[in-house]
């Protein structure tokens, strides 16, 4: 599993896809830092993770991250080397998985010359800040399971990423809509963690729904053995 | 080394492979061959464990790839058709990673991968992004990820397509080296290629052998008729009468003139005669000379097209 993780997480950074994922989401974030912090004085570093422009910029930034997970290895084929290894195909999917994920923690640990700006200007609460960056990372890890599920239905990326981002915006939008759906939006899950409380049932969500688009990743693909 | 037993694979309502079976033993050569789309990229396909038979068992080195795929895998180095490669990685990158892959020890991975490196002649490319190689190296590169690893047995798909001729003799020559260590399986539908590098041949046609054997019996077995060429000056046209003196020529036709007044004739006749010496001695009486005297190979070619042709009256299956 190892090699795969080395190898996706490598193809990210020989792409310019690692750069445009961290390099994006930093310019999103730093606008929403002028206005937060340096338009209104706040000290809430957490604020700026829930601010629209994150958000907004994500709903792309993390559909462009895994559309080619899976559809480019079936479209070039490289597929059949990965499949034909003694490698499982739950091994790969989750090297995918990882690496993809690595990318949101880097992206992360970078955001942290923000924090410290804002610690040199004020006293922001820490606590708070740790818990939405857990948060993140786990809103994050539904949205790229997803993804990879996305890639893995179809060998066409574009046609993988607008599904994806299709999903981001209705789970995100519609809530809006029917108050009753409220309870299904990741987006207001997230948003207990910027309050600094991690609550069970969010997380359970966060982490049954990334199991769950992971577990039909592999499904897929080994049936696809079968039917291909 | 390799059994399939009576696998089949359909895709909704067509089949594609029709219950077949053959079996390749150890440190043998057997070549697929098939026109276009007649299953063999599907047979291997399976043998590899890419996709799982409808029906029908196969056997690696004893281990059943549907029940054992690990191990199984564990045997194979497979090149596939058309050569898929991480095209973003350099030539050793693409190694390692294969040789990652396929768990290659720790220690060993180095030593192993540069072997490969060599033994393909990768060396003077090694650090080259694999978009940026010609067709041939990529197909080296290919075979070089098929190889890492030590596996026993290598499944080659068209190995050769799309080479020119000087990479197609190297490519050979280096899968003929290969064959005294392992068991191979290619495909082709090149006959001659086939026919110089294996031991056995199978052939497929409509997802069934019509065939297994080796490629001379093959070429025996479906020529029904000895064919001669030769090259007279004969001026006085006294080749027709000669030719009906001699009783074994089934049938003579005129093929063309030469710039120098020499003629050329094709000589018919049945296939346990050898025309020449007869030919030799009775022209050379009628005061024929004779400028080339040849006799045509039946070749595979033959042998392929009327085993197709034939459909399913089987030539042999032994």
């Amino acid at each position: 599993m190892w090699a795969i993780i080395k190898k996706e997480f490598k193809s990210y950074f020989t792409t310019p896809i690692g750069y445009i994922f961290i390099g994006v989401f930093l310019i999103a974030f730093s606008v929403s830092f002028y206005f937060t912090v340096l338009g209104y004085g706040s000290v809430n570093f957490e604020y700026i993770y829930y601010s629209m422009p994150t958000i907004l910029v994500l709903a792309f930034l993390i559909p462009v991250l895994t559309m080619r997970t899976i559809a480019e290895e079936r479209k070039t084929g490289t597929e059949q080397l990965l499949l034909t290894s003694p490698l499982s195909i739950t091994k790969i999917v989750l090297g995918k998985f990882i690496a993809a994920l690595s990318i949101v923690l880097i992206t992360e640990l970078c955001t942290l010359m923000y924090f410290a700006i804002i610690c040199h200007f004020g006293m922001p609460h820490i606590t708070t800040a740790v818990i939405t960056f857990i948060g993140f990372l786990l809103f994050c890890m539904s949205y790229i399971s997803f993804g990879i599920f996305a890639s893995s239905i179809t060998e066409n990326q574009i046609i993988a990423g607008i599904i994806s981002i299709g999903f981001f915006i209705i789970t995100w939008v519609f809530p809006d809509f029917n108050p009753n759906l409220n309870a299904l939006s990741f987006i207001n899950m997230f948003y207990n963690y910027t309050q600094g409380q991690i609550d069970i049932a969010d997380t359970i969500t966060f982490i049954t729904f990334t199991i769950t688009c992971i577990l039909l990743t592999i499904i897929f693909l080994q049936r696809r053995k079968s039917i291909k | 080394m390799i059994e399939i037993k009576n696998v089949t694979k359909k895709y909704g309502k067509v089949i594609a492979v029709d219950n077949i079976s053959f079996e390749v033993k150890n440190g043998e050569i057997v070549g697929l061959l098939g026109p276009n789309g007649a299953g063999k990229s599907t047979t291997m396909n399976m043998i590899t464990g890419f996709i799982e038979p409808t029906e029908g068992t196969i056997i690696v080195n004893g281990y059943d790839m549907s029940k054992k795929p690990k191990k199984a895998k564990r045997e194979i180095g497979y090149m596939p058709e058309g050569v898929p490669l991480y095209a973003d990685m350099t030539v050793r990158e693409f190694v390692k990673f294969m040789a990652e892959i396929k768990r290659v020890d720790k220690r060993e991975r180095n030593v192993k991968v540069e072997k490969v490196i060599e033994q393909t002649g990768l060396k003077d490319v090694e650090k080259k992004l694999i978009k940026n190689l010609s067709r041939g190296y990529k197909q080296r590169v290919s075979m070089a990820g098929a190889l890492v690893g030590e596996p026993k047995v290598l499944i080659l798909d068209e190995p050769t397509v799309g080479l020119d001729p000087k990479q197609i003799t190297e490519i050979r020559s280096l899968i003929k080296e290969l064959g005294k260590t392992h068991t191979i399986i290619l495909s082709s539908h090149i006959l001659s290629e086939v026919s110089q590098i294996c031991q056995r041949v199978v052939i497929i046609n409509k997802g069934k052998i019509i065939a297994v054997d080796t490629p001379e019996n093959l070429e025996t077995k479906v020529s029904s008729k000895n064919i001669v060429y030769v090259t007279v000056e004969d001026a006085e046209n006294k080749i027709e009468k000669a030719a009906k003196k001699i009783k074994e020529i089934t049938n003579i036709k005129f093929i063309k003139e030469n710039s120098d007044n020499t003629k050329q004739y094709m000589l018919e006749s049945k296939n346990d005669v050898d025309l020449r010496k007869i030919v030799f001695n009775e022209f050379a009486k009628e005061n024929i000379t004779i400028f080339e005297l040849k006799k045509e190979d039946a070749t595979l070619e033959d042998a392929f097209m009327k085993l197709i042709e034939g459909g399913n009256d089987n030539v042999g299956n032994n």
